[in-house]
């Protein structure tokens, strides 16, 4: 699965889902694909979904709403581990991701 | 009249860096990628003279941009017909941003009633509390989350201001927000 335009890229490899670009998309509803992505992501049920953020350079408030919403549903699954990979090199996920953990203290984040 | 919340004070001087952008109604109309394009801009050159200073470039950019994207977002959501008047200011680390737009009074007193609870309430709680409400509600719009995520995890102050506008249906809403940049 994979959703690119000029700005943005978001694809699958199994139960890896990767980010790369500058995501400021209008609302709940334009994220609404790549929330659908991720969600078939899941219906796999896999052992861990890992979501690897290392290239998504920006993310607007809307799509950090869209990372909390998938992680409350993962702590409603508890058989399936979610991790999270951000980089040091990219200054909103020092900043925001930790609040992922206050909602899935389950959530392993890992920020290098 | 005029009804304020939050912080509203600038301290920044006549002889700081200074610039205003105008997004106006002109034939193309004022679109969501004005918000992009606009902080990509602001960003790219106040973290310039900000760097100069030999402080970090990166993370001043970063900031700057989300914060002029959060702001820019909501002032284009939520505004009245009319022109979006930007000033940004830099002065010793501290970078200050004032967004104006009008807006409709039914925008306005729901967005007031929200900015009461944002004032009035400790952010990084608050920020938790409306992604459970957003999440557990399908048509939730998210509302509020820029706000939040700008005070807790980018420590902006952040004030309003809301005063008669020319027209009487409208209300000129001045954002005022800063930022100390590392």
């Amino acid at each position: 699965m994979e959703i690119k335009t000029a700005d943005y890229n978001v694809w699958t490899e199994g139960a890896v889902i990767h980010y790369e670009g500058t995501l400021r998309l209008s609302g709940t509803d334009a994220y609404q694909p790549i929330l659908e992505l991720m969600q078939g992501v899941l219906a796999e049920k896999p052992e861990t979904v890992v979501l690897d953020l290392t290239q998504l350079e920006f993310l607007n408030s809307s799509g950090i709403n869209l990372l909390a919403k998938f992680t409350i549903e993962l702590r409603k699954l508890p058989d399936v581990k979610l991790k999270v990979l951000g980089s040091t090199r990219i200054p909103w996920q020092s900043k925001s991701l930790p609040n992922l953990q206050k909602l899935h203290k389950g959530v392993e984040l890992s920020i290098t | 009249m005029s009804i304020r919340f939050g912080d509203t004070q600038f301290s920044n001087g006549p002889q700081a860096f200074g610039m205003a952008v105008v997004l106006s109604e002109g034939p193309l109309g004022v679109t969501w990628q004005h918000a992009s394009a606009t902080c990509e801009f602001l960003g790219d050159v106040f973290a310039t003279r900000h760097a100069k200073g030999g402080q970090d470039y990166s993370e001043a950019r970063h900031s700057i941009i989300y914060l002029v994207n959060e702001l820019l977002e909501n002032a284009i959501k939520f505004r009245s017909p009319g022109d979006i008047e930007i000033r940004c200011s830099l002065e010793g680390g501290n970078f200050e941003l004032l967004v104006r737009n009008l807006a409709s009074r039914d925008v306005a007193s729901r967005f007031q009633s929200l900015l009461s609870e944002v004032t009035s309430r400790d952010p990084g709680e608050l920020l938790i509390e409306r992604i459970e409400a957003n999440a557990a509600d399908e048509t939730s719009s998210a509302s509020g989350l820029g706000i939040l995520t700008l005070m807790n995890d980018y420590g902006a102050r952040l004030g309003w201001n809301f005063e008669d506008a020319a027209q009487e249906s409208a209300i000129l809403l001045s954002t005022h927000a800063s930022l100390t940049l590392n």
